[in-house]
């Protein structure tokens, strides 16, 4: 059951939600899957009136959608840029050149890690392993993956989300992955 | 020495990852194998097969399938656990990637056996792209009858499949945690034996659960088809059937090996096309949680639970990252013990100050102003938390340091003496900002 709610939530949305609650026993298991739902609804994050729409649709305090909210860092609590833009920096990358990415990035941008661009184009962090090594460096850009990134190389991948109106959700295939770094990308073997 | 490739065979097969061609190279046989036994029978196979967790803890996988309730009302849940998330292993996201319909299968025939009606696989939140192949293979399967109500005429099998997706913490691949998360808490672990009861008995929502990880379930398909003794007489006697390796770092040809367990540890770094940029200096074998191994203690190692052992490190999840002699151990541990305080949890204190005091000190040093007493430092602050945290991730943080210290010790004292890398050449990053200042939760 799915509460009425003053709110953001589109329709679809609603119906997504109302499907999503199904699948569950309680409406409290429906809290991460509602989250992501109401980050699309929101335009990227969370608001605090995300929070509490999702809290009053799913019949549960604030308090605790928000503590849930917080604790996953896949959640922005914070509105990012348009391009928020992930490099992973763990064992493999660390070691094949992503501090070097991330040195670039800076220059490229005008900003530090954990800032974003003054026209909100871009903001920049430091990831943890996104567990696609055989492609290190690896950025994430949104819910994209962009493997064999280096410092000679981000610059094409900055000019090619630049022109990019589209920052909406688009699914990894190999061609994004290659277009980016030919030979070295998507490197499965075999 | 080449590869074995059971779960991996037809990876590149187009159109493997839809049902048609997917049943055309014997998929879903498995499946119907599984349900002309009776349940026990096919726990039995899953027990003659010796197959033994691929999640990284080795579990033997049919006692956790012996463990859920045989008889009595049959509230029970079936988890995968996808939310790979440990560094270095990057094999469940091609596994979803290329061939859902084979984990699909395997959830099936647990279910099956277990007598679950429900069913959850959680995604790790950035798997965009697995999830979506995922949740294809799933549609598919429902509208062929290998989910659903009364599978495959079956009047007494009925098993509905959903996906739920992650947001970004590794703690949530430990299974109570993952628990939590699936019920819509923040991802923290519960108490387990002998303080708490077995998933199995109670997990989510109260009731019997089963967790396996994504890999476990890919191999069941082929022990139903096939019979579990065909699987047991792969690898060795303690470690049967194959592995997949995620093989990563300064080799050649980085990517998903699957090899027998046994097979000598240096064949798989010729597997990748060797060493590339310099000597073999350390391999660590089964993803950032396990202790690095130098390469002098290199050779004569084999890939199996009980050789890894043997060796002083771990197989773990097969997260296998190969270093050459231009890494810097310190910085490498530096950033093992930055990631560590990152994902603990905060729930309990050794592990949630443990991992940030780590941190600390392994910056103190790379920044050139280590102190010689931070080394046994160090030391001391993995033994306060290994064996003392609520859950193995505490444990998983200091055994990566330890070993690092132990088998380079050599390379924490350069840093000491010279405020520099013994690597020449070699300058450690400096970060415009560290971990986050309260683990568990968002700068």
């Amino acid at each position: 059951m799915v509460a009425s709610s003053a709110g953001r939530f589109s329709e679809a949305g609603l119906a997504q939600l109302t499907e999503i609650v199904s699948h569950y026993p309680d409406a409290g298991g429906a809290i991460l899957p509602a989250l992501w739902l109401a980050q699309r609804e929101y335009g990227g994050w969370l608001p605090a009136e995300a929070v509490a729409e999702v809290a009053a649709r799913l019949g549960r305090p604030a308090s605790e959608v928000q503590g849930v909210a917080s604790f996953y860092t896949m959640y922005n609590m914070q509105q990012r840029g348009r391009h928020h833009i992930e490099v992973c920096t763990c064992l493999t990358c660390g070691c094949l050149g992503a501090y070097e990415v991330i040195d670039r990035l800076e220059q490229l941008l005008g900003i530090h890690l954990g800032q974003t661009t003054p026209d909100g184009e871009f903001s920049l962090t430091e990831a943890e392993c996104l567990n696609y090594c055989e492609a290190a460096t690896v950025v994430q850009v949104g819910e994209r993956y962009f493997g064999g990134v280096n410092a000679g190389n981000v610059a094409d991948l900055i000019d090619r989300l630049r022109g990019s109106d589209d920052c909406t959700p688009v699914s990894l295939s190999n061609a994004i992955v290659e277009a980016i770094v030919p030979g070295r990308a998507g490197a499965t073997h075999g | 020495m080449a590869e074995l490739q059971v779960l991996l065979q037809h990876r590149n097969v187009p159109g493997i990852d839809g049902i048609d061609v997917y049943e055309s190279h014997g998929g879903y046989a498995g499946l119907r194998a599984a349900l002309g036994k009776e349940r026990q029978a096919v726990i039995d196979e899953v027990k003659a097969s010796g197959l033994r967790g691929r999640g990284g803890a080795g579990f033997p996988t049919w006692i956790k399938w012996n463990g859920l309730p045989k008889s009595g009302p049959a509230q029970h849940y079936l988890l995968c656990n996808a939310d790979e998330g440990e560094p270095g292993t990057f094999k469940d996201r091609e596994l979803l990637l290329k061939l859902p319909h084979m984990v699909v299968e395997g959830m099936a025939i647990a279910a099956y056996a277990t007598r679950s009606a429900n069913g959850f696989v959680y995604v790790r939140g950035e798997f965009v792209e697995s999830a979506t192949q995922l949740r294809r293979a799933i549609d598919q399967a429902h509208r062929r009858g290998y989910l659903g109500r009364n599978i495959l005429g079956h009047s007494d099998f009925c098993f509905d499949l959903h996906i739920h997706t992650g947001a970004g913490s590794y703690e949530c691949g430990e299974e109570t945690a993952l628990m939590s998360s699936l019920m819509g808490e923040r991802g923290q672990p519960r108490l387990k034996p002998p303080h708490g009861p077995l998933p199995v008995v109670s997990g989510v929502w109260g009731s019997p659960t089963l967790i396996n990880n994504v890999e476990t379930y890919a191999c069941v398909p082929h022990i139903l088809t096939h019979g579990g003794a065909w699987y047991a007489a792969m690898g060795t006697q303690r470690s049967p059937g194959t592995k997949i390796f995620s093989v990563s770092g300064h080799v050649a040809r980085p990517g998903n090996y699957e090899i027998e367990l046994g097979t000598p540890l240096t064949e798989l770094i010729d597997l990748a096309g060797g060493v590339v940029g310099g000597a073999l200096k350390a391999v660590i074998p089964g993803g950032s949680s396990v202790p690095i191994l130098p390469a002098e203690k290199c050779a004569g190692v084999t890939l199996d639970y009980e050789g890894c052992q043997a060796a002083g490190t771990m197989l773990g999840s097969g997260g296998f990252m190969v270093f050459n002699d231009k890494t810097d151990i310190v910085a490498l541990m530096r950033r093992t013990a930055q990631f560590y305080a990152h994902e603990s949890c905060g729930k309990c204190t050794p592990c949630r100050e443990g991992t940030r005091w780590m941190s600390r000190v392994l910056d103190r040093i790379t920044a050139g102003a280590g102190r010689m007493e931070d080394i046994d430092l160090l030391l001391s602050i993995c033994d306060q938390i290994d064996g003392r945290s609520y859950c193995p991730l505490g444990d998983a943080a200091s055994w990566p340091i330890r070993a690092g210290i132990r088998n380079f010790r050599h390379e924490f004292e350069h840093w000491v003496r010279h405020g520099s890398s013994p690597i020449p050449g070699f300058v450690p990053p400096v970060r415009s900002h560290g971990p986050s200042p309260v683990p568990g939760r968002q700068e």
